[in-house]
């Protein structure tokens, strides 16, 4: 039973040195302590008055006000009276809570020692010398003999490590393992029976590289490997109230940057260009309309409620996604760890200060109408085509500084922050140039295809007035049928000679045709005040029928009276409609909203330091990613965080050379890819001795003496029930499906719906990626895995689809005289992706015979428990019941939701 | 109840990886299962300090040992039950500078405790009278609106805190209630899940965090989010529906209750041989232990849900006789079941989401709302009482905020009839292990509308619960994940026993 310390220990009496006998180590008790609370403002990452603490030499020479202690006269030292003073505002540390007595006692009886420390104790170095700001440069390989070598190089910088530590690397996989493996890691699916036979056949040397080029040249590939990214840069479908639907965060039509991804992995697309896109499209790229989606990286920051949340989870996501930076701790107060500070935060912020969310009309779509500014109490569903983007609305949108984190607080005198990155990294002086957008781009209205659909429907509707008066020629009260519908075409034709006009009058005044600018307009506003009179005469048309008709019904005086009033109303409409028509007006509405002609060019300057071979951050974070999600292991634990309380790599020359080979590439991921998964490291048994030598020097693995085995992640889990059972459909793309069909729909898992609201149960259960941070998943073991997997309508439907369709391939071979055999041999190889072990074989031959047996005496129940039958329910046929139980009972094998 | 892999999310801070491997064998016992496999993936804020996931034992003597947490949300008006305040109604139509009282809206106060996500500030400065009477109950005399005729006849078994505030002054201040953070804040996990991480089961065969409770709107799964504690600390949502009271509890259609046991016996089999083919493979120990964990679950929870086990007399006691409190009896009862069987942290949602939010037409709908759960909640309170329970349960009831004591007006509104969010002054009230019955801790000013006595912020509930569990919420930080000062809250020892 641990004791319980009183909280919010308020008493800063004098504690008293430490009890007789207790020692006092520098290093152990003193370092840690001053390294915790003191080192962010007396180190070297700020020397605040000009004294530090990093080293026993440097505390006695203190700062400012003098050495910092008296060695061995604690009483007297500063260092002491700081850390006890009892008036609060005096009082070190500033933050958090004063020192423990226990700290202090320890500190006390250090310098009463004498200050005793090692003396070959080194100053903590510069920050902005620390390994991971630094551009990255390719090392050397490690040894002569690897340089002559024709290994791949990363085996050599693993090998190197290994040696050294005296570590063996494990043999070779089992052909069968391997295969599953890379399968799952490149498209995120098993192989199939026949893929496996097919490969454990090939005896050619380059079997398994061609199996590799195969599957990074499938469009799963992207599928899989979109999902990966779709983590680290948060990707989310809408959210907010989904129930009412209320629109808060992220923003419909988002699914169209899922879609972006999985196509730009498939067509290698390169990491640096996919950056710019996601940063910047619209100002890189305006006319290219499938990039802009991908500016949906921004977009799923977007909060309707607070423009500063949306602001704060810009400069959050962006520093830890693609930096690996944690720009956040900087929101309140100067970076404790890494040379950032206060003030830099809002510069990076002022990159996106202009941003604003848009509508951009997608051709064979219904116009989604204009991006809705938020008003106080009114809830806004989503739309249903179009596609969202963002654009700079407010090109001169000033940031300012504010404290404590609260946007409240902003500090008053102080001059808006312009934008720029961190100046230890070189960020600070960016050149920023606005960008002219081409017409199309701030005047969607002026693209081709809105020109046409726009021409295309009022044709229609010309057609279609045209049927009509027709038809009402022959209707029965044909006078009065015959004006509205003469009316009605009037209507038509002269909105159809509108379009036309402002269209005619578009291209000439935005689009360089030919022709007198002015008089285009005139004309276009001419029609276009002629289609507003002869809809206008529709509605006249209208009310004096509906006048005469109730007078021809003798209807009461009472019941005329709003009648006649509606017709009065119409002809004063009418009468204020003709006015303009006359006037020369050159104004017409235009086919879409106008956006401003220029965008700041911030993102862009941002995105291309962020995406540049001079930035030491982007490709290392980028390749640690891509090593963790091969391996299931990063070279630097802490993914997001690449700074000074980040980790160290395991593997620093290793990450360097990777992170070079990168860029050397041209930042394509494909080849990396290629390299990672052919190396002897990726192609290793995960099988190991807990008893070996290995084990006992590196329980971790960190050195990669053998593949890591892992659990499958959520979506493999899903998907492969389908698969297997040779179900899933392999649809690509679209609008996001809704979680409630994860356990009926076939399609992969990736295009459901994922958002911070609710996640789909099943995949929830299997860890799946949360929507707002995911820069590592997490890995679980929970009964509700095993319940799910064993009771789900989607497992035990795919399980009986498999048995039948196992048993059915049996049947038509007439050469088997083993059938049982066979289906429990053919059940192991799709399901598990191997042979079952004679053991496993005896096992299921016992099981299959008994549960026969079982459905057999109790018929009767398996038939009453059946009705009414559904589809897609169990069997009532003892034997192919007993292979249903068979085949479920293999999906719920360790070894299919496990990669060895 | 689970069994961990790797400890979830990002990371941040030094690293020190390890391996608690505590038990991969036979001997899986309940306080081991936190740590039986517990693969760290988490830095550590301290380079050297050694750092361990919780081993499931109090760190100090606990006062309780389960949690029954019952919200009502939407914003429970505390004027019109716990905490009336007899000048508004004596002062009604008039504005705060027109009492004797200072004006509430010039406080400080005013702007420190609220930060509007969405809106601005809720400054109606019109007096709305109480909607309904109220009357001094029990021995410590306490006010109870006259809502409340059976919950006030257990006065003396509950523990009153009248100077609750909160920072948020729309609808998210829900879920702040239950992880402790502003909406604008980063998230944290829930109590029931720092719960669960603490501490280890008291029955293994059932989910340690469940949520009891009926809702439409998804975002109530806040309520019960782990955050970066991983799904394994989430809070496991049982239905009282026998149909399917557990997700994927239930066999699937046609399926035979001896076909199935027949099949779990298999999957083990095979995997106790895939075992001694992979000795180093520690997840599948856990994988095989996890399915006898889940078959044992799927019979114990529709067992420990089957409310007909519970005489007639002890389903009147909670109202399941009567339709109007039919289904908010049946979900206490059920609570108290959970309990009683060794689930140690039940949030009961005892209201359909915003049901109590009152803009308008307070006096019906408060009244309405009240008459759903005052009986149940009052023979929660003497049930647990007359079994003993109410020595081994705390219970805490709240709602996200309060309701404001001027009269809420707006241009929309025709006749103006209730009263707005309002976090700055609220009442929760607490019963049962470890608790001091009959206490009134802290107050509200003369209009009802600061906390000013005593204030607390909601994380003082949390420290209160931890406290009681034998919980010291700063001994269960996660290395890398920055807890605040004001997230681990102080208890509110008033109204500890």
């Amino acid at each position: 039973m641990r004791t319980f310390l009183l909280i919010g220990v308020g008493l800063i009496a004098l504690p008293a040195r430490l009890p007789a006998g207790e020692s006092v180590d520098y290093l152990r008790d003193v370092k840690p302590v001053l390294r915790e609370r003191c080192f962010a403002c007396h180190g070297s990452l700020k020397q605040q008055a000009k004294l530090r603490l990093d080293t026993a030499a440097l505390i006695r020479r203190g700062g400012r006000h003098g050495p910092a202690i008296q060695a061995g006269d604690a009483e007297v030292s500063l260092l002491i009276r700081r850390i006890t003073e009892e008036h609060e505002p005096a009082r070190m540390p500033p933050q958090g809570k004063p020192l423990s007595d226990k700290q202090i006692a320890s500190l006390k009886t250090w310098i009463d020692a004498g200050a005793p420390a090692p003396s070959d104790e080194i100053a903590e170095e510069d920050p902005r010398l620390y390994w991971a700001f630094q551009k990255p440069v390719r090392p050397p390989l490690p040894s002569a003999q690897a340089q002559t070598c024709r290994c791949n190089p990363v085996d050599t910088f693993l090998a190197a490590e290994r040696a050294r530590r005296g570590v063996q690397a494990s043999p070779p996989a089992e052909r069968a393992t391997l295969l599953r493996r890379v399968y799952l890691d490149l498209i995120g699916l098993p192989p199939t029976r026949e893929q496996l036979q097919a490969f454990l056949a090939d005896a050619a040397p380059d079997a398994y590289e061609k199996v590799v080029d195969l599957l990074l040249s499938s469009p799963q590939y992207g599928e899989r490997w979109g999902r990966h990214w779709m983590d680290v840069w948060r990707y989310s479908d809408w959210y907010g109230r989904r129930s009412v639907p209320d629109v808060m965060n992220s923003y419909p039509q988002i699914w169209r940057w899922r879609d972006w991804i999985v196509r730009s992995l498939n067509e290698n697309k390169g990491y640096d260009g996919m950056i710019v896109a996601m940063l910047a499209a619209d100002e890189v790229s305006p006319d290219d309309e499938e990039s802009l989606a991908a500016t949906g990286f921004l977009v799923r920051n977007w909060f309707k409620w607070n423009y500063n949340q949306w602001m704060r989870d810009n400069v959050e996501h962006t520093g830890k996604a693609f930096l690996g930076l944690t720009l956040n701790c900087c929101h309140c107060h100067d970076h404790k760890y890494d040379p950032i500070t206060q003030q830099e935060y809002f510069r990076f912020r002022a990159f996106f200060e202009p941003l604003e969310l848009r509508h951009d009309r997608v051709a064979g779509e219904p116009d989604p109408g204009p991006f809705k500014k938020y008003v106080y109490g009114v809830a806004y569903g989503p739309i249903a085509s179009g596609r969202i983007r963002v654009f700079d609305e407010k090109l001169d949108a000033e940031t300012f500084f504010y404290t404590g984190g609260d946007e409240r607080n902003r500090v008053g005198g102080k001059p808006a922050v312009s934008p720029g990155a961190p100046a230890a990294l070189g960020g600070d002086q960016l050149r920023i140039e606005p960008v002219q957008l081409p017409p199309q781009a701030w005047y969607p209205g002026l693209k081709p295809f809105v020109q046409r659909e726009e021409t295309e429907r009022r044709q229609t509707a010309v057609a279609a007035a045209e049927t009509a008066l027709e038809k009402a020629r022959t209707a029965k009260d044909a006078q009065k049928s015959e004006q509205l519908a003469e009316a009605r075409l009037a209507a038509a034709r002269s909105d159809l000679a509108s379009i036309r006009a402002r269209i005619a009058a578009d291209k000439v005044i935005y689009l360089g045709a030919k022709g007198d600018a002015k008089v285009m307009a005139r004309a276009a506003s001419r029609a276009e005040q002629q289609f507003k009179l002869d809809a206008i005469h529709v509605s006249e048309v209208q009310a004096e029928n509906a006048l005469e008709s109730a007078r021809q019904q003798k209807a009461t005086p009472a019941q005329l009276l709003p009648l006649e009033k509606q017709l009065t109303d119409v002809r004063a409409q009418v009468a204020r409609c003709r006015a303009p028509v006359a006037e020369d007006s050159t104004t017409y509405t235009p086919l879409s909203r106008i956006y401003p002609r220029t965008s700041t060019g911030r993102r862009t300057a941002l995105a291309r330091w962020i995406a540049s071979k001079e930035n030491p951050l982007t490709a290392r974070v980028a390749v640690n990613h891509i090593w963790n999600w091969h391996f299931g292991q990063p070279l630097v634990e802490s993914t997001y965080n690449f700074g000074r309380s980040g980790a160290r790599p395991s593997h620093p020359k290793l990450l360097d050379w990777l992170a070079v080979e990168l860029m050397a590439n041209d930042w394509h991921m494909k080849p990396l890819h290629r390299l990672i998964v052919t190396s002897e490291a990726y192609r290793q048994s995960s099988q190991f001795d807990r008893q070996s030598q290995n084990h006992k020097i590196d329980p971790e693995d960190r050195l990669l003496w053998h593949f890591p085995p892992r659990r499958m992640e959520a979506e493999e889990v899903r998907d492969g029930l389908l698969f297997v059972s040779g179900e899933l459909d392999l649809t690509m793309g679209g609008p996001e499906i809704p979680q409630e069909q994860g356990l009926t729909s076939r399609r992969r898992s990736l295009y459901f719906a994922h958002h911070g609201e609710a996640k789909m149960e099943f995949l929830e259960l299997f860890d799946a990626a949360n929507a707002c941070e995911a820069y590592r998943r997490s890995t679980s073991v929970l009964p509700q895995q095993a319940l799910a997997l064993s009771n789900s309508e989607l497992a035990l439907r795919q399980g009986r689809v498999l048995a039948r369709k196992v048993w059915r391939a049996i049947e038509a071979d007439t050469t088997l005289v083993k059938r049982e055999e066979a289906f429990v041999q053919k059940v192991f190889e799709q399901v598990l992706g191997r042979v079952p072990s004679t053991a496993e074989c005896n096992a299921s031959a016992v099981f299959l015979n008994r549960q026969e047996e079982l459905f057999r005496q109790q018929k009767a129940e398996i038939d009453a428990a059946n009705k009414p039958a559904v589809a897609g329910g169990p069997s009532t046929d003892p034997a192919v019941r007993a292979r249903e139980n068979f085949v479920q009972a293999l999906l719920n094998h360790n070894d299919f939701v496990t990669v060895r | 109840m689970s069994i961990p892999m790797r400890t979830g999310g990002p990371i941040c801070g030094r690293i020190d990886r390890r391996t608690f491997l505590a038990d991969v064998g036979l001997g899986f016992t309940g306080l081991a299962m936190g740590a039986m496999l517990h693969k760290d993936g988490i830095a550590h804020a301290n380079a050297g300090a050694a750092w361990a996931p919780p081993d499931g034992r109090p760190h100090f003597r606990p006062r309780a040992k389960s949690v029954l947490w019952i919200f009502l949300s939407g914003g429970l008006s505390h004027l019109e039950s716990f905490d009336p305040k007899p000048a508004l109604t004596k002062y009604a139509g008039k504005t705060f500078t027109e009492t004797p009282y200072a004006d509430p809206l010039r406080s400080p106060l005013f702007h420190e405790r609220s930060r509007a996500v969405v809106g601005g500030e809720r400054p109606y400065p019109k007096i709305f009278p109480l909607q309904v009477g109220f009357k001094k109950h029990g021995q410590s005399g306490v006010e109870i609106s006259d809502w409340w005729p059976n919950l006030a006849t257990c006065a003396d078994d509950m523990a009153f805190v009248r100077s609750m505030y909160t920072t948020d002054n729309d609808h998210a201040a829900e879920f702040q209630m239950h992880h402790g953070r502003h909406a604008l804040d980063e998230k944290q996990p829930v109590l029931g899940s720092w719960v669960h991480y603490g501490l280890g089961t008291l029955n293994e065969n059932l989910p340690q965090f469940v949520f009891l409770g009926q809702y439409k709107d998804m975002r109530v799964k806040q309520n019960f989010a782990p955050d970066y504690l991983g799904p394994r600390h989430a809070g496991v949502e049982l239905s009282l529906d026998p149909v399917n009271p557990l997700p994927f509890g239930t066999r699937g259609k046609g399926v035979l209750a001896r076909e199935q046991q027949e099949q779990f016996a298999f999957v083990n089999e095979l995997n106790r041989l895939a075992a001694a083919a992979h000795p180093e493979d520690e997840q599948l120990q856990a994988r095989i232990k996890s399915y006898e964990l889940a078959f044992r679950m799927q019979k114990a929870v529709p067992e420990v849900l089957d409310l007909s086990r519970e005489t007639a007399e002890t389903q009147r006691l909670y109202g399941i006789d009567n339709p109007t409190t039919a289904v908010y009896g049946r979900r206490l009862l059920a609570a108290r079941r959970l309990a009683e069987q060794g689930v140690r942290y039940t949030l009961v949602y005892l209201s359909d989401y915003g049901e109590w939010d009152s803009h308008l037409d307070l006096r019906n709908l408060h009244a309405r709302s009240c008459g759903r759960v005052d009986k149940p909640l009052a023979g929660l309170l003497k049930d647990l009482k007359r079994t003993g329970l109410d020595r081994e349960v705390l219970v805490v009831c709240c709602s996200e905020f309060g309701r404001t004591p001027g009269l809420e007006v707006r241009d929309t509104y025709k006749m103006p009839t209730g009263r707005d969010h309002h976090p700055h002054g609220f009442t929760v009230w607490f019963a049962g292990a470890g608790i001091k019955a009959g206490t009134i801790h802290g107050a509200t000013d003369e209009l009802g509308f600061h906390a000013v006595e005593h204030p607390h912020y909601v994380t003082d509930i949390h420290a209160t619960v931890l406290h009681c569990l034998g919980l010291d919420p700063r001994q269960l930080d996660v290395p890398g994940r920055k807890r605040l000062e004001i997230d681990h809250g102080s208890p509110i020892r008033d109204v500890l026993s």
